[in-house]
């Protein structure tokens, strides 16, 4: 089983996978510190998992080598699980990925990072409703403490791919 | 089923709309603080303060280090104990290992066992575990990016954007990372011009541990020379060179104060790779040079090149021995001038040189491996390789007429 761990830059992606996998890579506070792919193993209930933390990318078009090798991996692994690492102050922003891997049929799971930093700038966000609107997981984490990590884990085996055209309609009738 | 970005920013906009309340900002010291980083009136001396203070530090914390401790260590202890014990005095293993008997400091010695240990503990060691702890600390803070707005402007001049300072400052610590940081560029032209500005005229921090040790009174003059043909090769490269240098729109992460468990972290995994892949290529180095020197090739090629280093240069053509082992590693190079005999003039040629000739294998090897990416190995080989001969002739021998003209050289 495969987990790509995907997202903007400077997110978050790699204290998540630093948190899941035990491992040493480097994480800055600067978009752009990771240029490549580093894959890593866990064990989430009895299942091992791999896990691949993917530089940072805002879409599936690649604007640069670093994006390119993101979008390379996401082509290479079309029977993974996709962790959609957003950041919760500007998870707007954040969604556009998530929605276009989910048209592209992998399932996924939300990872709201950040979240003491969105809650300290006072920006709430309705997490049930949330999770009713897109049918998927979401999971408020503060990577860098290990926060919601092990409730991330869990929610990966509870990913689902998304109907986006019902998702649409579910929108659309709000 | 695929949507149209229209399509997909009026779902997001729909779905934040009903589960997302921004509450409104306060304003914090932090906030405050952010937003004056960035404006230039009040960043560029920000920035300037934020610079020297950290080079300061890493003057005192390398200084203290090396003068004050691991000196003593190699010189009264290391290695006239080693002199002592060291059986066969003139054989060539002996040559090899210690070096000179007579010598009486680390420096000049040139055994592997002592000044190649010398030079990768006594002063690289302290010199890149302050230059680690500084980047990270540039890395972790969120400061980088306030960087890279704030030289923007400039760096457009060379077509280039702000933040191609991070692989420059990547580089001051080790131009592999460096090199390898240039992914993020957006074009190819963007990319080469940047692989070959950064392994051409950015030292890394191991090399600039060496140059503070050994010559401190031009380490300055040698950085502002070295910055000075950034900026005008990166010029002519970026009229010269065909392909696009787009503007570009990026995100200034807040402040965070770094962690110091992550920062410990970082500073771990470079010292382990110091140990590990810096460390047997300096010792390598010194005796390699060694055995060509026992082997009568390092006199060969400096009577060979002579002409070129006396009359156009302006250096003694022992200056090749450095040159030879600044292939390995440039720190060794560096050190390995303390053992000729130069005028100051001649020591910062060298030491320009030595910066400027060709990149260090690790970092050779790191341009190879991305020029497959970019446009292709030989293209990228072949073009830095005859920017790279083009700018040692110009830019070194420019600094020699320079030193004629000031009357120095």
């Amino acid at each position: 089983m495969k987990i790509l761990l995907m997202g903007h830059p400077n997110v978050g992606k790699s204290a998540v996978f630093n948190r899941l996998t035990g491992a040493n890579i480097t994480e800055s506070n600067y978009p752009g510190t990771t240029v490549d792919y580093t894959v890593g193993y866990t064990f989430i209930e009895g299942q091992e998992y791999e896990i691949i933390d993917v530089p940072g990318t805002f879409s599936t078009e690649p604007k640069d080598e670093a994006e390119q090798v993101a979008l390379d991996i996401l082509a290479d692994n079309e029977d993974a699980t996709v962790i959609s690492v957003l950041d919760a102050t500007k998870v707007e922003r954040g969604l556009y990925l998530s929605l276009e891997i989910m048209e592209k049929g992998f399932p996924v799971i939300l990872a709201l990072n950040m979240w003491d930093d969105a809650e300290k700038r006072n920006i709430h966000i309705d997490l049930t409703h949330l999770r009713e609107i897109l049918k998927v997981p979401v999971i408020p984490t503060v990577a860098i403490s290990g926060k919601g990590i092990s409730e991330l884990a869990r929610g990966v085996t509870r990913a689902e791919e998304v109907d986006v055209e019902e998702l649409k309609r579910r929108v659309e009738s709000l | 089923m695929k949507f149209t970005t229209e399509e997909r920013w009026k779902l997001i906009d729909k779905i934040a709309r009903e589960t997302i309340d921004y509450g409104g900002e306060k304003t914090t010291t932090k906030s405050i603080l952010a937003e004056l980083t960035v404006k230039p009136a009040t960043g560029i001396p920000f920035a300037v303060a934020i610079l020297y203070g950290f080079w300061s530090f890493f003057g005192s914390f390398a200084g203290f280090f090396t003068d004050g401790f691991f000196v003593r260590i190699f010189d009264e202890h290391w290695l006239p104990w080693l002199q002592n014990v060291f059986p066969y005095e003139d054989s060539w293993l002996y040559y090899i290992l210690v070096g000179d008997p007579t010598a009486t400091n680390s420096f000049e010695a040139f055994g592997m066992l002592t000044s190649g240990l010398f030079v990768a503990i006594g002063i690289v060691l302290p010199a890149i575990v302050a230059f680690y702890f500084i980047i990270t600390l540039l890395e972790d803070s969120g400061y980088m990016p306030r960087l890279a707005v704030l030289v923007d402007t400039f760096l457009h001049k060379i077509g280039l954007h702000g933040f191609a300072v991070v692989p420059m400052i990547l580089s001051l610590g080790c131009n592999v990372p460096g090199v390898e940081s240039t992914r993020t560029l957006e074009t190819k032209k963007q990319r080469f011009m940047m692989m070959i500005l950064l392994s051409v005229f950015i030292p890394c921090g191991a090399q600039i541990g060496v140059m503070l040790s050994l010559i401190p009174e031009y380490t300055g003059y040698i950085m502002l020379y070295l910055m000075v043909g950034f900026f005008v090769f990166g010029y002519i490269l970026n009229r010269a060179i065909p392909g696009k240098s787009p503007e570009i729109i990026t995100d200034v992460p807040p402040f965070r104060a770094p962690k110091w468990q992550n920062v410990q972290r970082k500073m771990l995994t470079k010292i382990k790779g110091f140990f590990k892949d810096a460390i047997p290529f300096v010792l390598l180095g010194v005796g390699l040079v060694n055995v060509l020197y026992l082997g009568g090739v390092i006199e060969w090629l400096s009577d060979l090149l002579a002409p070129v280093f006396t009359t156009w240069f302006g250096v003694p053509k022992e200056t090749v021995i450095p040159l030879i082992s600044g292939f390995l590693r440039k720190d060794l190079a560096v050190a390995q001038l303390s053992a000729i005999d130069m005028s100051g003039f001649q020591l910062i040629t060298s030491v320009v040189l030595i910066s400027i000739y060709f990149p260090c294998i690790a970092t050779f090897s790191m341009i190879v491996k991305e020029g497959r990416k970019s446009g292709g190995v030989l293209r990228v080989l072949g073009g830095s390789l005859l920017i790279l001969g083009v700018v040692v002739f110009l830019w070194g021998g420019l600094l020699h007429l320079l030193g004629m003209l000031l009357g120095v050289a």
